[in-house]
Protein backbone atom coordinates (compact mmCIF):
# COMPACT_ATOMS: atom_id res chain seq x y z
CA UNK A 1 0.00 0.00 0.00
CA UNK A 2 2.70 2.70 0.82
CA UNK A 3 6.24 1.96 0.20
CA UNK A 4 9.42 4.32 1.05
CA UNK A 5 12.48 2.76 -1.13
CA UNK A 6 15.81 4.88 0.33
CA UNK A 7 13.84 8.29 0.41
CA UNK A 8 16.15 10.95 1.46
CA UNK A 9 14.51 14.29 2.11
CA UNK A 10 16.95 17.81 2.08
CA UNK A 11 15.29 21.14 3.03
CA UNK A 12 16.04 23.93 0.68
CA UNK A 13 18.41 25.14 4.30
CA UNK A 14 20.41 22.13 3.67
CA UNK A 15 19.02 20.27 6.59
CA UNK A 16 18.33 16.49 6.20
CA UNK A 17 15.18 15.63 7.41
CA UNK A 18 15.12 11.95 6.02
CA UNK A 19 17.98 9.87 5.41
CA UNK A 20 17.40 6.35 3.26
CA UNK A 21 14.33 5.76 4.93
CA UNK A 22 12.86 2.18 3.90
CA UNK A 23 9.41 1.59 4.98
CA UNK A 24 6.70 -0.67 3.68
CA UNK A 25 3.07 -1.18 4.77
CA UNK A 26 0.53 -3.70 3.86
CA UNK A 27 -2.84 -2.85 3.02
CA UNK A 28 -4.98 -2.60 5.88
CA UNK A 29 -2.55 -2.18 8.24
CA UNK A 30 -2.63 -0.27 11.43
CA UNK A 31 1.28 1.47 11.78
CA UNK A 32 1.76 3.82 14.34
CA UNK A 33 5.51 5.85 13.98
CA UNK A 34 6.65 7.19 17.21
CA UNK A 35 9.52 9.43 17.37
CA UNK A 36 10.63 12.97 19.18
CA UNK A 37 10.56 16.06 17.17
CA UNK A 38 12.25 16.71 14.83
CA UNK A 39 13.09 13.08 13.82
CA UNK A 40 10.80 13.04 10.40
CA UNK A 41 7.40 12.16 11.06
CA UNK A 42 6.09 15.76 9.83
CA UNK A 43 7.99 15.13 6.44
CA UNK A 44 7.26 11.65 6.11
CA UNK A 45 3.56 12.75 5.99
CA UNK A 46 4.25 15.93 3.98
CA UNK A 47 5.78 13.61 1.31
CA UNK A 48 2.59 11.72 1.31
CA UNK A 49 0.49 13.98 1.16
CA UNK A 50 2.36 15.72 -1.57
CA UNK A 51 3.24 19.04 0.59
CA UNK A 52 6.76 18.09 0.45
CA UNK A 53 8.54 16.51 -2.69
CA UNK A 54 11.21 13.93 -1.56
CA UNK A 55 14.93 14.49 -3.26
CA UNK A 56 15.83 11.01 -3.68
CA UNK A 57 14.61 7.38 -3.40
CA UNK A 58 11.04 5.90 -4.70
CA UNK A 59 7.50 6.52 -3.23
CA UNK A 60 4.67 4.74 -4.01
CA UNK A 61 1.22 4.75 -2.56
CA UNK A 62 -1.30 2.49 -4.33
CA UNK A 63 0.43 1.36 -6.81
CA UNK A 64 1.14 5.10 -8.01
CA UNK A 65 4.67 6.46 -8.89
CA UNK A 66 5.08 9.72 -6.90
CA UNK A 67 7.58 10.11 -9.58
CA UNK A 68 5.15 10.19 -12.11
CA UNK A 69 2.81 12.95 -10.93
CA UNK A 70 2.35 16.02 -12.35
CA UNK A 71 1.38 18.88 -10.63
CA UNK A 72 -2.12 19.64 -11.39
CA UNK A 73 -2.50 15.67 -10.38
CA UNK A 74 -1.67 16.62 -6.89
CA UNK A 75 -5.43 17.50 -5.86
CA UNK A 76 -6.08 13.95 -6.69
CA UNK A 77 -3.66 12.33 -4.95
CA UNK A 78 -4.63 13.83 -2.08
CA UNK A 79 -7.92 12.67 -2.51
CA UNK A 80 -6.92 9.18 -2.31
CA UNK A 81 -5.27 10.10 1.31
CA UNK A 82 -7.68 10.93 4.26
CA UNK A 83 -5.75 13.45 6.89
CA UNK A 84 -6.41 14.37 10.28
CA UNK A 85 -4.52 16.55 12.68
CA UNK A 86 -3.84 17.47 16.02
CA UNK A 87 -5.83 21.08 15.20
CA UNK A 88 -8.91 19.33 13.80
CA UNK A 89 -8.79 22.03 10.78
CA UNK A 90 -12.18 22.72 10.33
CA UNK A 91 -13.86 25.95 9.09
CA UNK A 92 -15.07 28.02 11.97
CA UNK A 93 -17.99 29.31 10.33
CA UNK A 94 -20.24 26.12 8.84
CA UNK A 95 -21.36 23.73 10.70
CA UNK A 96 -20.70 19.81 11.06
CA UNK A 97 -22.32 18.30 7.92
CA UNK A 98 -21.04 21.45 5.93
CA UNK A 99 -17.77 20.78 7.06
CA UNK A 100 -17.77 17.40 6.38
CA UNK A 101 -19.63 18.23 3.25
CA UNK A 102 -16.56 20.34 1.82
CA UNK A 103 -14.32 17.54 1.62
CA UNK A 104 -17.17 16.10 -1.42
CA UNK A 105 -17.76 19.45 -2.43
CA UNK A 106 -14.38 20.18 -3.65
CA UNK A 107 -14.11 16.85 -5.44
CA UNK A 108 -17.20 17.65 -7.51
CA UNK A 109 -19.87 15.27 -6.38
CA UNK A 110 -23.25 15.69 -6.89
CA UNK A 111 -25.61 17.72 -4.00
CA UNK A 112 -27.79 14.40 -3.52
CA UNK A 113 -24.78 12.34 -2.93
CA UNK A 114 -23.56 14.65 -0.61
CA UNK A 115 -26.76 14.58 1.42
CA UNK A 116 -26.88 11.09 1.55
CA UNK A 117 -23.46 10.54 2.41
CA UNK A 118 -22.76 12.98 5.02
CA UNK A 119 -25.10 11.80 7.69
CA UNK A 120 -23.97 8.26 7.47
CA UNK A 121 -20.77 9.31 7.95
CA UNK A 122 -21.29 11.32 10.95
CA UNK A 123 -23.11 8.34 12.20
CA UNK A 124 -20.34 6.17 11.98
CA UNK A 125 -18.00 8.63 14.30
CA UNK A 126 -20.71 8.81 16.61
CA UNK A 127 -22.07 12.67 15.38
CA UNK A 128 -25.25 11.83 14.29
CA UNK A 129 -27.41 13.85 16.20
CA UNK A 130 -25.00 17.21 15.86
CA UNK A 131 -24.88 17.95 11.84
CA UNK A 132 -26.48 21.56 12.56
CA UNK A 133 -23.75 22.24 15.10
CA UNK A 134 -20.84 24.82 14.66
CA UNK A 135 -17.23 23.43 15.79
CA UNK A 136 -17.08 25.75 18.86
CA UNK A 137 -20.31 23.89 20.13
CA UNK A 138 -18.41 20.84 20.23
CA UNK A 139 -15.82 19.00 22.48
CA UNK A 140 -12.31 18.69 21.49
CA UNK A 141 -12.87 14.57 20.88
CA UNK A 142 -16.06 15.73 18.91
CA UNK A 143 -14.42 18.17 17.24
CA UNK A 144 -11.93 15.36 16.22
CA UNK A 145 -14.33 13.01 15.00
CA UNK A 146 -15.56 15.72 12.48
CA UNK A 147 -12.10 16.16 10.82
CA UNK A 148 -12.31 12.41 10.98
CA UNK A 149 -15.47 11.85 9.33
CA UNK A 150 -14.08 14.77 6.59
CA UNK A 151 -11.39 12.31 6.15
CA UNK A 152 -13.19 9.28 5.48
CA UNK A 153 -16.03 10.88 3.17
CA UNK A 154 -14.55 10.33 0.25
CA UNK A 155 -13.65 6.09 1.16
CA UNK A 156 -9.85 6.89 1.16
CA UNK A 157 -7.77 3.47 1.22
CA UNK A 158 -5.40 5.41 3.49
CA UNK A 159 -6.13 7.23 6.56
CA UNK A 160 -3.38 9.76 8.17
CA UNK A 161 -3.70 10.58 11.26
CA UNK A 162 -0.92 12.90 12.79
CA UNK A 163 -1.56 13.33 16.50
CA UNK A 164 -5.07 13.48 16.30
CA UNK A 165 -4.65 12.80 20.49
CA UNK A 166 -2.55 15.82 21.16
CA UNK A 167 -4.93 18.20 22.32
CA UNK A 168 -7.42 16.08 24.08
CA UNK A 169 -8.34 14.47 27.31
CA UNK A 170 -7.02 10.45 28.43
CA UNK A 171 -10.79 9.86 27.95
CA UNK A 172 -11.45 11.47 24.70
CA UNK A 173 -8.25 10.60 23.35
CA UNK A 174 -9.06 6.87 23.97
CA UNK A 175 -12.58 7.50 21.62
CA UNK A 176 -10.41 8.54 19.14
CA UNK A 177 -8.05 5.41 19.06
CA UNK A 178 -11.14 2.97 18.85
CA UNK A 179 -12.51 4.99 16.28
CA UNK A 180 -9.59 4.58 14.40
CA UNK A 181 -9.64 0.79 15.15
CA UNK A 182 -13.00 0.75 13.92
CA UNK A 183 -12.24 2.23 10.47
CA UNK A 184 -9.32 0.12 10.43
CA UNK A 185 -11.49 -3.13 10.88
CA UNK A 186 -13.61 -1.80 8.10
CA UNK A 187 -10.16 -1.84 5.76
CA UNK A 188 -8.82 1.45 5.76
CA UNK A 189 -4.97 1.78 6.51
CA UNK A 190 -4.35 3.58 9.59
CA UNK A 191 -0.87 5.18 9.49
CA UNK A 192 -1.12 6.81 12.75
CA UNK A 193 2.05 9.51 14.82
CA UNK A 194 1.10 10.17 18.27
CA UNK A 195 3.47 10.99 21.35
CA UNK A 196 1.25 9.36 24.04
CA UNK A 197 3.04 6.27 25.39
CA UNK A 198 0.10 4.90 27.21
CA UNK A 199 -2.01 4.69 23.76
CA UNK A 200 1.69 2.72 21.57
CA UNK A 201 2.15 0.38 24.46
CA UNK A 202 -2.10 -0.37 24.73
CA UNK A 203 -2.63 -0.83 20.94
CA UNK A 204 -0.30 -3.58 20.65
CA UNK A 205 0.35 -2.84 16.96
CA UNK A 206 3.05 -2.66 14.51
CA UNK A 207 5.31 0.81 15.95
CA UNK A 208 7.98 2.44 13.71
CA UNK A 209 10.41 4.51 15.70
CA UNK A 210 12.19 7.20 13.78
CA UNK A 211 15.05 9.42 14.54
CA UNK A 212 17.19 11.69 12.47
CA UNK A 213 15.46 10.59 9.07
CA UNK A 214 16.16 6.95 9.93
CA UNK A 215 14.43 4.41 11.20
CA UNK A 216 15.71 3.02 14.39
CA UNK A 217 13.43 0.49 15.47
CA UNK A 218 10.38 -1.57 13.64
CA UNK A 219 8.22 -3.93 15.39
CA UNK A 220 5.41 -5.82 14.77
CA UNK A 221 3.93 -5.58 17.95
CA UNK A 222 6.05 -2.35 19.66
CA UNK A 223 6.71 -0.54 22.25
CA UNK A 224 7.21 3.25 22.91
CA UNK A 225 10.37 3.33 23.86
CA UNK A 226 11.57 7.09 23.48
CA UNK A 227 12.45 9.05 26.20
CA UNK A 228 9.85 11.81 27.93
CA UNK A 229 6.18 10.20 26.53
CA UNK A 230 2.99 10.86 27.85
CA UNK B 1 -17.91 21.50 -14.24
CA UNK B 2 -20.71 22.96 -14.19
CA UNK B 3 -21.68 22.60 -10.89
CA UNK B 4 -17.76 23.34 -9.45
CA UNK B 5 -18.03 26.52 -11.53
CA UNK B 6 -21.46 26.77 -9.65
CA UNK B 7 -19.57 26.37 -6.59
CA UNK B 8 -16.60 28.64 -6.85
CA UNK B 9 -19.17 31.23 -7.94
CA UNK B 10 -21.32 30.93 -4.64
CA UNK B 11 -17.94 30.91 -2.82
CA UNK B 12 -17.02 33.98 -3.99
CA UNK B 13 -20.35 36.02 -3.60
CA UNK B 14 -20.14 34.61 0.08
CA UNK B 15 -16.81 36.38 0.75
CA UNK B 16 -18.18 39.52 -1.27
CA UNK B 17 -20.65 40.05 1.24
CA UNK B 18 -18.70 38.11 4.71
CA UNK B 19 -16.28 41.04 4.08
CA UNK B 20 -18.54 43.64 2.99
CA UNK B 21 -16.53 46.78 4.26
CA UNK B 22 -13.62 46.17 2.34
CA UNK B 23 -16.13 44.97 -0.31
CA UNK B 24 -17.78 48.21 -0.64
CA UNK B 25 -14.47 50.07 -0.29
CA UNK B 26 -12.71 48.44 -3.37
CA UNK B 27 -16.39 48.61 -5.37
CA UNK B 28 -16.66 52.39 -4.51
CA UNK B 29 -12.61 53.25 -6.15
CA UNK B 30 -13.74 50.93 -8.90
CA UNK B 31 -17.23 52.38 -9.23
CA UNK B 32 -14.57 56.10 -9.45
CA UNK B 33 -12.28 54.89 -11.68
CA UNK B 34 -15.20 53.40 -14.25
CA UNK B 35 -17.07 56.78 -14.05
CA UNK B 36 -13.91 58.91 -15.05
CA UNK B 37 -13.32 56.46 -17.74
CA UNK B 38 -16.77 56.65 -19.20
CA UNK B 39 -16.90 60.22 -18.91
CA UNK B 40 -13.55 60.74 -20.67
CA UNK B 41 -15.60 58.65 -23.09
CA UNK B 42 -18.33 60.97 -23.43
CA UNK B 43 -16.61 64.44 -23.73
CA UNK B 44 -14.13 62.73 -25.99
CA UNK B 45 -16.47 61.61 -28.14
CA UNK B 46 -18.35 65.21 -27.67
CA UNK B 47 -14.97 66.77 -27.98
CA UNK B 48 -13.99 65.20 -31.26
CA UNK B 49 -17.40 66.05 -32.65
CA UNK B 50 -17.26 69.78 -31.53
CA UNK B 51 -13.76 70.15 -33.16
CA UNK B 52 -14.74 68.15 -35.84
CA UNK B 53 -17.75 70.64 -36.52
CA UNK B 54 -15.30 73.68 -35.57
CA UNK B 55 -12.63 72.41 -37.99
CA UNK B 56 -14.96 71.37 -40.67
CA UNK B 57 -15.46 75.51 -41.23
CA UNK B 58 -11.93 76.16 -40.85
CA UNK B 59 -10.99 76.81 -44.70
CA UNK B 60 -7.92 78.83 -45.11
CA UNK B 61 -7.47 81.26 -48.15
CA UNK B 62 -5.54 82.47 -50.81
CA UNK B 63 -6.49 85.66 -52.87
CA UNK B 64 -4.41 85.85 -55.83
CA UNK B 65 -3.38 88.85 -58.23
CA UNK B 66 -5.81 90.30 -60.51
CA UNK B 67 -3.44 90.06 -63.45
CA UNK B 68 -3.13 86.41 -62.89
CA UNK B 69 -3.30 84.61 -66.62
CA UNK B 70 -5.89 81.53 -67.02
CA UNK B 71 -2.78 79.38 -67.74
CA UNK B 72 -1.04 80.81 -64.11
CA UNK B 73 -4.40 79.84 -62.66
CA UNK B 74 -4.54 76.26 -63.75
CA UNK B 75 -1.06 75.54 -62.73
CA UNK B 76 -1.49 77.13 -59.24
CA UNK B 77 -4.92 75.33 -58.34
CA UNK B 78 -2.80 71.76 -59.88
CA UNK B 79 -0.32 72.70 -57.57
CA UNK B 80 -2.19 73.60 -54.04
CA UNK B 81 -4.25 70.19 -54.88
CA UNK B 82 -1.23 68.33 -55.16
CA UNK B 83 -0.81 69.12 -51.59
CA UNK B 84 -1.04 65.82 -49.67
CA UNK B 85 -2.73 68.31 -46.76
CA UNK B 86 -5.12 69.18 -48.81
CA UNK B 87 -8.87 67.94 -48.55
CA UNK B 88 -10.77 70.49 -50.80
CA UNK B 89 -9.87 73.01 -53.28
CA UNK B 90 -12.92 75.99 -54.24
CA UNK B 91 -12.24 78.65 -57.10
CA UNK B 92 -13.96 81.59 -56.12
CA UNK B 93 -13.61 84.13 -58.77
CA UNK B 94 -14.13 87.90 -58.33
CA UNK B 95 -17.33 88.31 -59.39
CA UNK B 96 -18.48 84.93 -56.89
CA UNK B 97 -16.38 87.31 -54.34
CA UNK B 98 -18.11 90.27 -55.19
CA UNK B 99 -21.69 88.46 -54.88
CA UNK B 100 -20.82 87.04 -51.58
CA UNK B 101 -19.80 90.25 -50.24
CA UNK B 102 -23.03 91.85 -51.05
CA UNK B 103 -25.21 89.40 -49.73
CA UNK B 104 -23.16 89.68 -46.28
CA UNK B 105 -23.70 92.93 -46.54
CA UNK B 106 -27.33 93.00 -47.95
CA UNK B 107 -28.51 95.42 -45.53
CA UNK B 108 -25.84 98.02 -45.99
CA UNK B 109 -26.78 100.14 -48.59
CA UNK B 110 -24.20 102.64 -48.15
CA UNK B 111 -21.86 99.75 -48.50
CA UNK B 112 -23.61 98.22 -51.34
CA UNK B 113 -23.25 101.11 -53.31
CA UNK B 114 -19.35 101.80 -52.97
CA UNK B 115 -18.45 98.92 -55.21
CA UNK B 116 -19.52 98.33 -58.56
CA UNK B 117 -19.33 95.19 -60.96
CA UNK B 118 -16.76 97.42 -63.18
CA UNK B 119 -14.72 98.48 -59.94
CA UNK B 120 -14.48 95.24 -57.78
CA UNK B 121 -11.78 95.62 -55.34
CA UNK B 122 -12.06 92.11 -53.60
CA UNK B 123 -9.28 89.48 -55.06
CA UNK B 124 -9.90 85.75 -56.78
CA UNK B 125 -9.28 83.44 -54.21
CA UNK B 126 -9.13 79.53 -53.94
CA UNK B 127 -11.00 78.14 -50.38
CA UNK B 128 -8.84 75.59 -49.16
CA UNK B 129 -10.16 72.61 -46.97
CA UNK B 130 -6.99 70.95 -44.74
CA UNK B 131 -7.12 67.66 -44.43
CA UNK B 132 -5.81 67.82 -40.79
CA UNK B 133 -6.32 70.94 -39.60
CA UNK B 134 -2.62 70.92 -37.48
CA UNK B 135 -1.22 70.84 -40.43
CA UNK B 136 -1.63 73.91 -42.45
CA UNK B 137 2.15 74.93 -41.77
CA UNK B 138 2.67 73.05 -45.68
CA UNK B 139 0.06 75.42 -47.13
CA UNK B 140 2.04 78.54 -45.64
CA UNK B 141 5.41 76.96 -46.86
CA UNK B 142 3.55 77.04 -50.38
CA UNK B 143 2.49 80.49 -50.62
CA UNK B 144 5.79 81.66 -49.94
CA UNK B 145 7.39 79.74 -52.64
CA UNK B 146 9.00 82.17 -55.51
CA UNK B 147 7.37 80.86 -58.56
CA UNK B 148 3.70 81.20 -55.83
CA UNK B 149 4.23 84.46 -54.28
CA UNK B 150 4.08 86.61 -57.31
CA UNK B 151 0.70 85.68 -58.14
CA UNK B 152 -0.57 85.82 -55.05
CA UNK B 153 -2.81 89.55 -53.84
CA UNK B 154 0.08 91.35 -52.04
CA UNK B 155 -2.72 93.33 -50.40
CA UNK B 156 -4.65 90.51 -48.56
CA UNK B 157 -2.63 88.11 -46.95
CA UNK B 158 -2.89 84.19 -46.91
CA UNK B 159 -6.09 83.62 -44.12
CA UNK B 160 -4.46 81.42 -42.15
CA UNK B 161 -2.08 83.64 -40.85
CA UNK B 162 -1.80 86.13 -37.90
CA UNK B 163 -4.53 86.02 -35.70
CA UNK B 164 -6.95 83.62 -37.60
CA UNK B 165 -3.93 81.38 -37.08
CA UNK B 166 -3.50 81.55 -33.36
CA UNK B 167 -6.95 81.19 -32.83
CA UNK B 168 -7.26 77.85 -34.98
CA UNK B 169 -3.94 76.93 -33.15
CA UNK B 170 -6.08 77.63 -30.02
CA UNK B 171 -8.53 75.08 -30.79
CA UNK B 172 -6.71 72.47 -31.92
CA UNK B 173 -4.17 72.48 -28.84
CA UNK B 174 -7.30 72.87 -26.25
CA UNK B 175 -8.31 69.46 -27.67
CA UNK B 176 -5.62 67.34 -27.37
CA UNK B 177 -4.92 68.96 -24.29
CA UNK B 178 -8.34 67.52 -22.97
CA UNK B 179 -7.66 64.21 -24.48
CA UNK B 180 -4.76 63.92 -23.08
CA UNK B 181 -5.48 64.50 -19.60
CA UNK B 182 -8.62 62.23 -19.72
CA UNK B 183 -6.25 60.06 -20.69
CA UNK B 184 -3.92 60.21 -18.02
CA UNK B 185 -6.38 60.94 -14.90
CA UNK B 186 -8.06 56.91 -16.60
CA UNK B 187 -4.80 55.80 -16.23
CA UNK B 188 -4.36 57.45 -13.05
CA UNK B 189 -7.88 55.83 -11.40
CA UNK B 190 -7.21 52.10 -13.11
CA UNK B 191 -3.74 51.98 -11.60
CA UNK B 192 -5.60 53.29 -7.97
CA UNK B 193 -8.37 50.29 -8.66
CA UNK B 194 -5.92 48.07 -9.33
CA UNK B 195 -3.73 48.98 -6.26
CA UNK B 196 -6.82 48.84 -4.02
CA UNK B 197 -8.10 45.86 -5.29
CA UNK B 198 -4.94 43.81 -4.88
CA UNK B 199 -4.77 45.04 -1.56
CA UNK B 200 -8.35 43.83 -0.58
CA UNK B 201 -7.64 40.21 -2.30
CA UNK B 202 -4.45 39.83 -0.33
CA UNK B 203 -6.02 40.83 2.91
CA UNK B 204 -8.67 38.56 1.81
CA UNK B 205 -6.42 35.44 1.12
CA UNK B 206 -4.44 36.07 4.73
CA UNK B 207 -7.84 36.28 6.65
CA UNK B 208 -8.81 32.97 4.62
CA UNK B 209 -5.70 31.09 5.02
CA UNK B 210 -7.00 28.45 7.54
CA UNK B 211 -9.42 27.67 5.12
CA UNK B 212 -7.11 28.13 1.76
CA UNK B 213 -5.32 24.77 3.91
CA UNK B 214 -8.15 22.90 4.51
CA UNK B 215 -9.06 23.24 0.66
CA UNK B 216 -5.47 22.35 -0.37
CA UNK B 217 -5.90 19.29 2.45
CA UNK B 218 -8.85 17.67 1.05
CA UNK B 219 -7.59 17.94 -2.61
CA UNK B 220 -9.09 21.32 -4.50
CA UNK B 221 -7.81 21.80 -7.14
CA UNK B 222 -5.64 24.99 -7.92
CA UNK B 223 -8.27 26.70 -9.69
CA UNK B 224 -10.98 25.53 -6.80
CA UNK B 225 -8.82 27.66 -4.62
CA UNK B 226 -8.09 30.27 -6.63
CA UNK B 227 -11.93 31.07 -8.29
CA UNK B 228 -13.53 32.67 -5.49
CA UNK B 229 -10.88 35.21 -5.38
CA UNK B 230 -10.98 36.09 -9.01
CA UNK B 231 -14.70 35.60 -8.98
CA UNK B 232 -15.02 38.12 -5.61
CA UNK B 233 -12.71 40.68 -7.82
CA UNK B 234 -15.30 40.30 -10.65
CA UNK B 235 -17.58 41.28 -8.96
CA UNK B 236 -16.31 44.49 -7.75
CA UNK B 237 -16.01 45.18 -11.67
CA UNK B 238 -20.00 43.97 -11.99
CA UNK B 239 -21.54 46.42 -9.27
CA UNK B 240 -19.04 49.10 -9.78
CA UNK B 241 -19.76 49.10 -13.63
CA UNK B 242 -23.28 49.18 -13.26
CA UNK B 243 -23.34 52.11 -10.87
CA UNK B 244 -21.08 53.97 -12.63
CA UNK B 245 -22.81 53.68 -15.45
CA UNK B 246 -25.73 54.69 -13.72
CA UNK B 247 -23.76 57.90 -12.89
CA UNK B 248 -22.53 58.62 -16.40
CA UNK B 249 -26.01 58.19 -18.03
CA UNK B 250 -27.63 60.51 -15.03
CA UNK B 251 -24.14 63.46 -15.72
CA UNK B 252 -25.10 62.54 -19.69
CA UNK B 253 -28.96 63.40 -19.54
CA UNK B 254 -28.70 65.70 -16.71
CA UNK B 255 -26.12 67.85 -17.43
CA UNK B 256 -25.79 67.86 -21.08
CA UNK B 257 -28.79 70.11 -21.79
CA UNK B 258 -26.52 73.01 -19.90
CA UNK B 259 -23.49 72.50 -22.33
CA UNK B 260 -25.45 71.81 -25.30
CA UNK B 261 -24.67 75.39 -26.82
CA UNK B 262 -20.59 74.72 -26.32
CA UNK B 263 -19.90 71.31 -27.01
CA UNK B 264 -21.80 68.74 -28.96
CA UNK B 265 -22.69 65.76 -27.47
CA UNK B 266 -25.22 64.21 -29.98
CA UNK B 267 -23.28 61.43 -30.66
CA UNK B 268 -22.74 59.88 -26.70
CA UNK B 269 -26.30 60.89 -26.29
CA UNK B 270 -27.21 58.65 -29.55
CA UNK B 271 -25.13 55.73 -28.17
CA UNK B 272 -26.22 55.75 -24.83
CA UNK B 273 -29.92 55.90 -26.33
CA UNK B 274 -29.34 53.16 -29.10
CA UNK B 275 -26.99 50.64 -27.34
CA UNK B 276 -27.28 50.80 -23.47
CA UNK B 277 -26.22 47.21 -23.63
CA UNK B 278 -22.81 48.28 -25.49
CA UNK B 279 -22.20 50.88 -22.97
CA UNK B 280 -23.03 48.84 -19.73
CA UNK B 281 -21.38 46.18 -21.16
CA UNK B 282 -18.01 47.65 -22.37
CA UNK B 283 -18.27 49.43 -18.98
CA UNK B 284 -18.36 46.11 -17.17
CA UNK B 285 -15.94 44.51 -19.63
CA UNK B 286 -13.37 46.81 -18.59
CA UNK B 287 -13.92 45.99 -14.73
CA UNK B 288 -14.34 42.97 -14.90
CA UNK B 289 -10.72 42.98 -16.86
CA UNK B 290 -9.22 45.54 -14.14
CA UNK B 291 -10.81 43.01 -11.17
CA UNK B 292 -9.47 39.96 -12.06
CA UNK B 293 -6.22 41.63 -12.99
CA UNK B 294 -5.49 42.58 -9.68
CA UNK B 295 -7.07 39.71 -8.10
CA UNK B 296 -4.61 37.54 -10.49
CA UNK B 297 -1.25 39.58 -9.51
CA UNK B 298 -2.17 39.07 -5.60
CA UNK B 299 -2.74 35.50 -6.24
CA UNK B 300 0.57 35.49 -7.63
CA UNK B 301 2.10 37.38 -5.17
CA UNK B 302 0.48 35.75 -1.75
CA UNK B 303 -1.78 32.02 -2.81
CA UNK B 304 1.27 29.62 -3.38
CA UNK B 305 -0.45 26.40 -4.45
Amino acid sequence: MILFDRVTKVYPNQSIALSGLNVHIQPKEFVTIVGSSGAGKSTLIKLLTREETHTSGKIIVGGLDYDTIRPKDVPLVRRRIGVVFQDFKLLPNRRVGENVAFALEVSGARPGEIKRAVPKMLTLVGLGQKEQMFPHELSGGERQRVAIARALIRQPKILIADEPTGNLDPKNAWEIIELLLKINRFGTTVLLTTHNKEIVNALKRRVITINRGRIVKDEEQGRYTLEGGK
Amino acid sequence: MVLQLWRVIHAGARNFTRNLWLSTAATAVMTITLTIVLVSFISNSALTNTIKNVTDKIDVSIYLNDNISPAQLDGLKAKIAANPDVAGLRYISKADALADWRAQHANDPQLLQATTDTDNPLPASFAIKARDPKHLDSLSALVQQPDVSPLLDAKTPFSYSGKNKTTIDRIISFSSFFRTSGLIVSVIFVTISVLIIFNTIRMAIFTRRDEIEIMKLVGATKWFVRGPFLFEAALYGIVAAIVSAGLSYALLFAGGPKVKGYIDLNAALHLFQAYPFIVIGGAVFIGVCIGMFSSLLAMGRYLKL
